[in-house]
């Protein structure tokens, strides 16, 4: 499934982008209206393909649903990223996480897993830098930065 | 005023402007209804336009709604103006050098059987040297407007072939880009030779001129054209064209081949994308308009004294187009199904031929191929289409030795 996506020139018509897809031959043909027609075929020519076609603006709220704009499908460790040896992850705290109900202070974080919390995403907001005093609860979004190497250890002792 | 019925007394009443109206829209109307009824059952759009124009036309019984061609005048050679400027809009000479050699070959092969077959085909018919020559390109010359809707219709644009078929169409186009080019100075060269050389040769420099604007004019003329405002823009391009065609038809070329550069010069400025989708509309309201009128000036009557030449190329460009299929898809090895989709497809012939059938007409030739070409678009704009939405019947038909190694992708 490593394979490339394939892009003809259709002249008059647009543009075609095939991919062999996990079930068919996938193409996605651009109209220049601005219409999509997605085929999916045998890859043949022999049997009749199934056609769906998408207006510009469903083509695009698609396109980014597929993208994962709305949602991703990876559960507890949703970003990761390593900035010079350094990691930004990103934990869900479960209503029986280890540290739920807890402060920062309390839970001794930086002392004891060597990663510091530098955000909170609860609900719509976002407390960035939060306080020692600040209390975990079931749901938060913990934001913390580190060395790759001690997340299992904030993961065991903070999110479980 | 003699018309019958509520159209006649409303032609009556109304004076000059009043009739040309009426006689514009009701054209419009019916041509737009009867499309949509054979819209329902497969057809395209081009033969019905026309063959609205034939029963509204003064040669048939029944309600006449335009007694003369001529007051449709100017808007039908806007049809054919913007037939071309948009064709030569579309057209990339890139795109068809990335197609690869295959493509190309498969091109010339089509383009070979077909104007060979059509030369001779002509010849047969026997109208004289010139309408021979014009013959072999009205039964050469595809409908890339009929090819490229079917196509989407039968859902096929993601067929192995469908790449080929298109490459195929855009050979034609520039094909008849040459054509439209070396025609006029042939239909119009029957005075004085000296007269000729300089008109011809004043006519070969515009044509230049032209593409060279279209290879290395882009920016003046990008800055020129591009305002952000639609309107504006609509109002420039459509005025280019418009005067670009003129003064192509006043050095001695067509209009269509002037219309045809103007549409490339602007495909390859960065309005072009918004040009191509505004211009739509536009085309297909003139081009309409064209289709119609053409009816108009045919005769039924002629129609059946034609009968025979139409019957022998149709059957003619028919076998051609098979041959081309099967060879095409050798090239590429591909099988018999993808073999009958490109014959069958392509087999469709519509606006070209027309537009160089009213050139002809309009240069004096023989006037019998007026009925011929309408009689030949007629059948192959219908038969053409209902073939290729059945090319699997014909597929099975097709001898297996033809393609001797196995249809894989």
């Amino acid at each position: 499934m490593s394979e490339q996506i394939r892009e003809q020139e259709l002249p008059g018509i647009g543009r075609r982008y095939s991919v062999r897809a996990d079930g068919g031959e996938l193409s996605i043909v651009i109209h220049h209206s601005g219409r999509r027609d997605v085929y999916l075929s045998d890859g043949t020519g022999r049997s009749a393909p199934a056609v769906a076609t998408l207006s510009d603006d469903q083509a695009r709220r698609l396109g980014a649903v597929m993208a994962g704009a709305y949602f991703q499908p990876t559960l507890t460790r949703q970003i990761e990223a390593v900035v010079g040896g350094l990691l930004i992850d990103w934990v869900t705290m479960a209503p029986g996480s280890p540290g739920a109900g807890r402060s920062i202070a309390e839970l001794e974080v930086r002392r004891r897993t060597r990663m510091t919390i530098v955000a909170i995403l609860r609900g719509d907001d976002a407390i960035v830098t939060p306080e020692p005093t600040e209390v975990l609860q079931p749901g938060d979004r913990v934001v913390v930065v580190g060395r790759p190497e001690n997340l299992d250890g904030f993961v065991r002792h903070v999110s479980g | 005023m003699t018309g019958a019925g509520p159209l006649g007394l409303l032609a009556a009443t109304g004076g000059e402007t009043g009739r040309k109206l009426v006689a514009l829209g009701a054209a419009l109307l019916v041509a737009g209804i009867l499309a949509r009824a054979g819209r329902r059952i497969g057809l395209p759009t081009i033969p019905l336009f026309m063959a609205a124009g034939i029963l509204a036309g003064p040669h048939t019984p029944g309600p006449v709604l335009v007694r003369d061609p001529a007051d449709l005048g100017l808007l039908t050679t806007l049809g054919l103006i913007l037939l071309l400027f948009h064709l030569g809009l579309e057209f990339s000479l890139d795109d068809l050098l990335a197609g690869g050699r295959g493509l190309l070959a498969a091109g010339a092969v089509y383009l070979a059987v077909n104007l060979s077959t059509g030369l001779a085909t002509g010849s047969v018919i026997g109208w004289g040297g010139k309408e021979t020559l014009v013959i072999a390109g009205i039964v050469g010359i595809s409908s890339s407007a009929i090819v490229t809707k079917l196509l989407v219709e039968l859902r096929r644009l993601a067929n192995p072939e469908t790449g080929l078929l298109l490459g195929i169409v855009v050979v034609e186009d520039v094909f008849l880009a040459i054509y439209l080019a070396l025609l006029q100075p042939v239909l119009g060269g029957a005075e004085g030779t000296a007269g000729t050389v300089t008109s011809v040769l004043k006519g070969v420099a515009f044509l230049l001129l032209l593409v060279a604007i279209a290879r290395w004019g882009r920016r003046p003329v990008g800055r020129l054209l591009n305002t952000g405002d639609d309107e504006l823009l609509t109002v420039c391009f459509v005025g280019a064209a418009i005067l670009v065609a003129g003064v192509a038809a006043n050095v001695g070329v067509s209009d269509a081949i002037g219309a045809f550069l103007a549409g490339q010069v602007v495909a390859g400025t960065e309005v072009a994308h918004r040009v191509q989708r505004l211009v739509l509309p536009l085309r297909d309201l003139f081009a309409a308009t064209f289709f119609f009128a053409f009816g108009l000036s045919v005769d039924p009557g002629a129609l059946t004294s034609v009968a025979g030449p139409v019957l022998l190329a149709v059957t003619v460009t028919t076998m051609a187009c098979l041959v081309a299929g099967v060879v095409a898809a050798r090239i590429q090895r591909l099988g018999a199904a993808a073999a009958a989709n490109i014959g069958l497809t392509i087999l469709a012939r519509g606006e070209f031929s027309l537009i160089l059938a009213s050139l002809a007409v309009a240069a004096g030739l023989d006037g019998r191929i007026g009925p011929f070409t309408a009689g030949y678009v007629l059948v192959l704009a219908i038969a053409g289409p209902l073939a290729a939405s059945r090319s699997h019947v014909v597929a099975r038909y097709m001898p297996r030795q033809l393609f001797p190694t196995p249809a894989l992708s």
